[in-house]
């Protein structure tokens, strides 16, 4: 029986009070909820304390002074780390807090090791796609990145190890066309300070969520050239 | 609700950032953010120790992602979603169900200003006196709204103190059954 405790809840309620935690029924809810909404139309009350907004403040940094430590602020996070490999999948913020609950920084989600460095990203297989020349063999040695621009794409196609991968050349936050550099083998968004890594990898970001790995193209190497499978460019 | 656009400037002098913005800096989403989540707090729990507590909690949960440059309205989001699960815990702890619960329609976009957040709460809690015969709303209004004492309200409707405590009591019972109509 618990109308004693929705009596004192009550009771807490207009004395501006924390009202006391019990067992509340079904019968409770109505009341409480009516209280609650009378209440909230105090004329004053909508507005924090300046006291309160100061004193969070405080915590707020303290907390991140204690953080910083690891990475400095102006830093991006770098998304992979030397001990472990951390890999994406949030896209929508309401997703990852939803999914984390109260406690955040969920957003980054562990996969396990990913051998091929591709763990996560989708592969762009277009419906009417054709195996399509971005470079000469000759011209992407190892280690080497070229940009392409086949009009209905833009990408990257890099050779490491032997291997050859391409990947969009689009940033997977808001769509700015990423630049290279070549020196760092890194794909930089010139909009939010984004960087990808030539084979796809998000490298570190400045985003409440990361963005998800670059999407790869199929790729092959046939006579002496470097095509891609993409579809047919504009007419 | 759908209360209509943030209108920068609109709660007065103070600068305000508009949606699709960036915040620089955690500073920034802090100090254009917190009255909203407080109001949006106090709103669902209607006391001032409560929503000041879940206000906190709700920042120190979103710190850590929202530290860095992000739009306006990716913040807005991520706080509102936090402020949800922040408020649906509060109850499942104190009371062991959701007593109030924050919609989606419910965000921080939703209180675009401290007034028209106060009208909203206004125009909710008239509509619940609406309802109501007339010495009920009188009673709750003065109580609840007014923050009158027993003693005063009593003293106003011209009835006993033991009688305005029966009446209130009365009256917040027809209230909910009111919430449960609807």
């Amino acid at each position: 029986m618990s109308a004693r405790g929705a009596r004192r809840f009550v009771a807490d309620l207009l004395r501006g009070r924390r009202p006391r935690s019990f067992r509340a029924d079904d019968a409770d809810v109505g009341q409480l909820r009516a209280a609650i909404t009378l209440r909230a139309a105090q004329p004053d009350s909508g507005t924090p304390s300046e006291e309160f907004v100061t004193d969070l403040h405080r915590r707020l940094d303290d907390q991140l002074a204690t953080e910083q430590t690891a990475t400095p602020l102006p830093a991006p996070r770098p998304v992979v780390d030397s001990t472990r490999r951390r890999l994406v999948a949030a896209s929508s913020i309401a997703v990852a807090a939803a999914a984390a609950g109260a406690v955040v920084d969920h957003t980054v989600i562990s996969r396990g090791p990913a051998q091929s460095g591709a763990g996560g990203a989708q592969t762009l297989i277009p419906s009417n796609g054709q195996w399509r020349t971005v470079s000469a063999s000759a011209d992407l040695a190892e280690g080497g990145v070229q940009a392409f621009d086949l009009g209905s794409v833009v990408g990257f196609v890099a050779r490491t190890g032997g291997a050859l991968r391409a990947v969009s050349g689009v940033c997977t936050h808001l769509g700015c066309r990423l630049a290279l550099d070549a020196a760092a083998r890194r794909l930089d968004c010139p909009c939010h300070r984004t960087s990808f890594a030539v084979s796809g990898e998000l490298l570190r970001y400045q985003l409440p969520v990361p963005p998800a790995a670059l999407p790869q193209f199929e790729v092959r190497e046939m006579h002496g050239e470097v095509q891609v499978y993409a579809p047919p460019g504009p007419v | 609700m759908g209360a209509g656009a943030d209108e920068p400037g609109a709660d007065g002098p103070q600068l305000r950032v508009v949606d699709g913005e960036f915040y620089p800096d955690w500073e920034a989403v802090y100090r254009d953010n917190v009255d909203r989540v407080y109001r949006l707090m106090f709103a669902k729990v209607g006391n001032r120790p409560d929503a000041e507590d879940l206000t906190a909690e709700v920042f120190l949960a979103a710190l850590r992602p929202l530290r860095v440059s992000a739009s306006v309205g990716e913040v807005r989001a991520y706080l509102s979603a936090t402020a949800r699960t922040v408020l649906a815990g509060y109850w499942r702890r104190t009371l062991g169900r959701e007593i109030t619960v924050l919609t989606d329609d419910e965000g921080l976009e939703s209180i675009p200003s401290e007034t028209a957040a106060a009208s909203d709460a206004t125009a909710r809690a008239a509509l619940i006196l609406a309802g109501l015969p007339e010495n009920y709303q009188r009673i709750l209004q003065l109580r609840f709204v007014e923050s009158c004492s027993v003693r005063e309200a009593a003293a106003a409707l011209g009835i006993s103190v033991a009688y305005a405590k029966v009446l209130q009591h009365r009256a917040l019972r027809r209230a909910a059954q009111l919430e449960v109509d609807r």
